[in-house]
């Protein structure tokens, strides 16, 4: 509980307008991306500095109370639903750029800043930061950094954690660590690569470093379409065979196009059953030299248009149809939830039409619109809530999430684990996989302060028995063993 | 293409000097290993892991093994999907061995660290942290391990990661084995993404023993287009080396040398480059007798760093030869000559400097007797009750490598 004498505390701490307790204002933080988790917090922090967030944790852990540290609130798993009667940190208001070197390619930034400013600000210099979620208009790096963020370009540019050498983190106790260092290297276990993509579970971050890169010196995008899922599926496979490393493969379906289409008239086909958007970038030889490959590829495969894009405006159309295509959504249908899975790339084709046949049974549309290239699903779950589809569709979408960890992918790709697939943990892991990732969490926060809940499934959440033992997909199909 | 190994392998394991006395074994499956840890664990045994044996002398020297877990015959490929860039391997399997068996398929691991070419193995380079010039480009084995099989040491098996090359879900632990030394659990099995072997190779060098040109030089080809894939300096020459099809790495080369700050840089022919490579990975892997010292900093400190490593040795018996990836600011310190005394006063003072800027230091090698005037590691940084923590979870007993880390945990 928050009395009068700990709240008081609070705006000793961080002054009497960085805490929330207003239940209007607090209603502000019920949720994040996935809106069907709800819990109003107890009280919300808007420390400035990485002082201020230490404070701010050591009145937590001297109270006991749980805190869940939130960015733009964008997390589309649940990762920053509040705790009842829990503290919210948020890092709104961290939104500095504390050092930018240019000449060594590299950024210190707050939290709160957004993943695109950083690229705005590095574009004067020649440079930008690679991870780009599609949300990252609003995103924040912290949140980023929580959820190893990746994006359109992960298969040639990788995720967050490739970008990111170096952290200030608050641990649970209030304490102030930096963990990486200006190198890549660092003498010992590399405890930033642990904490990254710990979905606030660890700490909370205050300071990112950031390693910018050089801006392409060319890029080279196309749109093909396909008269089915199985030809686009093909293309993708004969231009990742082919020596290539695209900077960028993602593939639309029917159903996203029309709603992308409706929403921002990126000019793609509306007869096309599937498109691939197919980016190449590097040296301008280089790349028009394997565009061309590229471009002869998807015409072996069948493609009954090629669009190219001719100048930086109209590559950047065609992003904003691919990166609008979630949202859009909403323009075909009342509501939907967007799911994030991952199968091995060759097994893409035969996940598509499994989709289309859970679909089918269930009655219920699913879009799709995802990176191809490293076979990470999006499917967008279409339903309407005031019909009473919420649960089925609920339903359907998880067991999409289950096959994906059948066919030897994963339950997420890049929007994290968060509260909403905690208990779909023991399908991907056993027991004592789970019971060794509790032990790091213990390690940094034995308390159990820093977003309880999340990540792992725990029996207050799943109910008391986790469910049966289920063989890793790996073990049924006699790769591995277990004891 | 972009093979430097020098064509032979040890091998066998060179000896593990640090435990004359104790047992080993050499389990050659994942069962076997789990079984010999669980006996371990319940005989109280310490533990040392070894897979070639390339980097056992890497950090503190431990200070008990009982029992040495040879890795070697975990060795086996698992499988591997072409199409997917995904290979499954035991961790014992050296790293040239991957190398043979992904180029049929015009695939590798692009990774190049220098202990490759004595037999290492990839569960040591992961344990070691271990990484070669072209980490610039594509990371070093934990930015390409997707998936791990963790023996801890009380015999549980423990899987992290995946399959797939994009995944999210649960801690990635590989990361607390990256840089581990053994001190965390034994490595059995990788999971890794591989990439499409580059068409061409092609190597630019300009001579200069000035530190602040080198890193001006650097700074230069990476504003420029040119994309290198790893840029590294000896002290005498500044290597900058592209990866591409075949006429992309000649123009790359080409307009290499036209930017001002590479004046005079020469493209090297086929057996140059691989002369200049091997020669560079040879210098930082080090040899008996020397004291080596992988350092990270930000990359503006290489003048200062080389001229202090210089002003240390100088009038004194040790010669002092520091390796950069310049671009990075990873540098290896390399001394010999002079006696254990002088070495350790090197190491001190010139480990001062690098930690008191915010970087790290791992002593990698040291002259026989240096152990006795100088610790391996130096003041205990900030992370060090998150180590002790870990530690604590992970082995409560304190049995694997014990001392390696000494006196952090």
């Amino acid at each position: 509980m928050i009395d009068t004498a700990l709240r008081h505390e609070f705006e000793a701490a961080l002054g009497t307008d960085a805490v929330l307790t207003d239940p209007l204002q607090l209603r502000t933080y019920e949720c994040d991306g996935l809106t069907g988790f709800r819990e109003v917090p107890a009280l919300v922090l808007l420390p400035r500095t990485t002082e201020e967030v230490a404070a701010s944790v050591a009145l937590c852990a001297k109270a006991e109370l749980p805190f869940v540290a939130r960015g733009a609130g964008t997390g589309l798993s649940g990762g920053a639903v509040p705790v009842a009667q829990g503290v919210v940190i948020s890092l709104a208001r961290m939104r500095q750029v504390l050092e930018f070197d240019a000449e060594d390619r590299r950024m210190v930034l707050q939290p709160g800043v957004t993943n695109a400013e950083i690229s705005k600000l590095a574009a004067p210099h020649g440079l930008y930061y690679a991870p780009d979620p599609s949300s990252q208009v609003v995103c924040t790096i912290g949140g980023n950094v929580a959820e190893n963020s990746g994006g359109a370009h992960c298969v040639k540019y990788g995720f967050t954690v490739h970008h990111v050498t170096a952290l200030t983190v608050v641990l649970p106790d209030g304490s102030t660590v930096t963990l990486g260092g200006d190198a890549p290297e660092t003498a010992g276990p590399d405890l930033r690569g642990l904490f990254i993509g710990s979905e606030g579970t660890l700490g909370i971050a205050t300071e990112v470093t950031v390693r910018l890169l050089r801006t392409p010196q060319s890029v080279r995008t196309l749109v093909a379409d396909f008269p089915t899922v199985e030809a686009a599926g093909d293309a993708v496979s004969g231009i990742m065979a082919s020596g290539i490393v695209p900077a960028a493969v993602e593939m639309l379906d029917a159903l996203a196009i029309e709603a992308s289409e409706a929403a921002v008239h990126a000019g793609y086909s509306l007869d096309a059953t599937a498109a691939l958007v197919v980016e190449l970038d590097g040296m301008e030889d280089e790349c028009d030299e394997q565009f061309e490959k590229v471009v002869a590829l998807c015409r072996e495969k069948g493609t009954t248009k090629v669009r190219i894009a001719r100048d930086a405006e109209e590559r950047a159309r065609i992003w904003k149809g691919r990166k609008a295509a979630f949202a859009a959504v909403g323009r075909i249908s009342p509501d939907y939830f967007v799911q994030d899975g991952v199968v091995p790339r060759t097994r893409l084709s035969e996940a598509l039409s499994r989709i289309a046949e859970m679909s089918r049974a269930e009655g219920l549309r699913v879009a799709n619109v995802f990176h191809a290239g490293d076979g990470n699903l999006h499917p967008l779950v279409l339903f309407d809530e005031q019909a009473g589809e919420a649960e089925r569709a609920e339903q359907l979408s998880s067991e999409i999430a289950e096959m994906c960890v059948e066919l030897g992918g994963s339950l997420s790709g890049e929007h994290g684990i968060g509260l909403d697939k905690a208990c779909s943990m023991p399908m991907m892991f056993g027991e004592v996989d789970l019971a060794f990732m509790q032990r790091l969490r213990r390690a940094f926060d034995p308390s159990g302060l820093a977003n309880p809940g999340k990540v792992l499934p725990t029996p207050r959440l799943c109910g008391e028995s986790p469910g049966r033992y289920r063989p890793h997909p790996l073990e049924a199909a006699g790769v591995i063993e277990r004891w | 293409m972009a093979d430097d190994s020098p064509g032979t392998l040890h091998e066998t394991a060179p000896s593990t000097a640090s435990a004359p006395s104790a047992s080993r074994v050499r389990p050659t499956s994942l069962a076997e290993t789990a079984a010999a840890l669980e006996a371990a664990a319940q005989e109280q045994q310490s533990l040392l892991f070894a897979g070639a044996g390339t980097a056992l002398q890497w950090g503190a020297p431990v200070s008990r093994t009982d029992l040495v877990v040879e890795t070697t015959g975990l060795d086996r490929l698992v499988s591997h999907a072409p199409e997917d860039w995904t290979v499954s391997v035991e961790a014992g399997m050296p790293l040239a061995q991957l190398q043979q068996l992904l180029a049929p398929a015009g695939q590798w691991l692009p990774l190049d660290a220098p202990t490759e070419h004595a037999g290492a193995t990839l569960g040591g380079l992961l344990a070691g942290g271990d990484a070669g010039p072209r980490r610039l480009k594509y990371g070093g084995l934990s930015d390409l391990v997707i998936g791990a099989t963790l023996v801890m040491a009380d015999g549980s098996v423990v899987r992290t990661g995946g399959d797939v090359i994009k995944n999210v879900a649960g801690y990635d632990l590989a990361k607390l084995m990256a840089g581990s030394l053994g001190a965390f659990g034994l490595v059995a099995q990788l999971n890794l993404r591989v990439h499409p072997l580059p068409e061409s190779t092609a190597t630019l060098a300009l001579e200069t023993a000035d530190a602040t040109q080198a890193l001006v030089a650097a700074r230069a080809v990476m504003r420029s287009p040119l994309e290198p894939v790893a840029v590294e300096w000896d002290g005498k020459q500044l290597l900058v080396r592209f990866h591409g099809t075949e006429d992309s790495t000649a123009s790359r080369g080409q307009l290499g040398t036209e930017l001002p700050e590479l004046a005079g840089a020469g493209v090297l022919d086929a057996e140059g480059e691989h002369t200049a490579w091997v020669r560079t990975a040879a210098l930082i892997a080090g040899e008996e007798g020397e004291t080596v010292l992988r350092a990270g900093t930000h990359p503006a400190q290489l003048p200062a760093l080389h001229a202090q490593l210089h002003a240390l040795t100088e009038g004194t018996g040790v010669e002092a030869t520091l390796v950069s990836g310049v671009a990075q600011g990873l540098h290896t310190a390399v001394l010999r000559g002079g006696d254990p005394e002088e070495h350790a006063a090197c190491l001190t003072a010139w480990r001062e400097t690098v930690q008191e800027s915010g970087g790290s230091v791992t002593l990698r090698r040291r002259l026989k007797g240096v152990d006795a005037v100088a610790d391996s590691w130096g003041p205990a940084p900030p992370t060090t009750p998150v180590l002790r923590a870990l530690k604590r979870q992970f082995d409560p007993d304190e049995r694997c490598a014990p001392g390696r880390f000494a006196p952090w945990f």
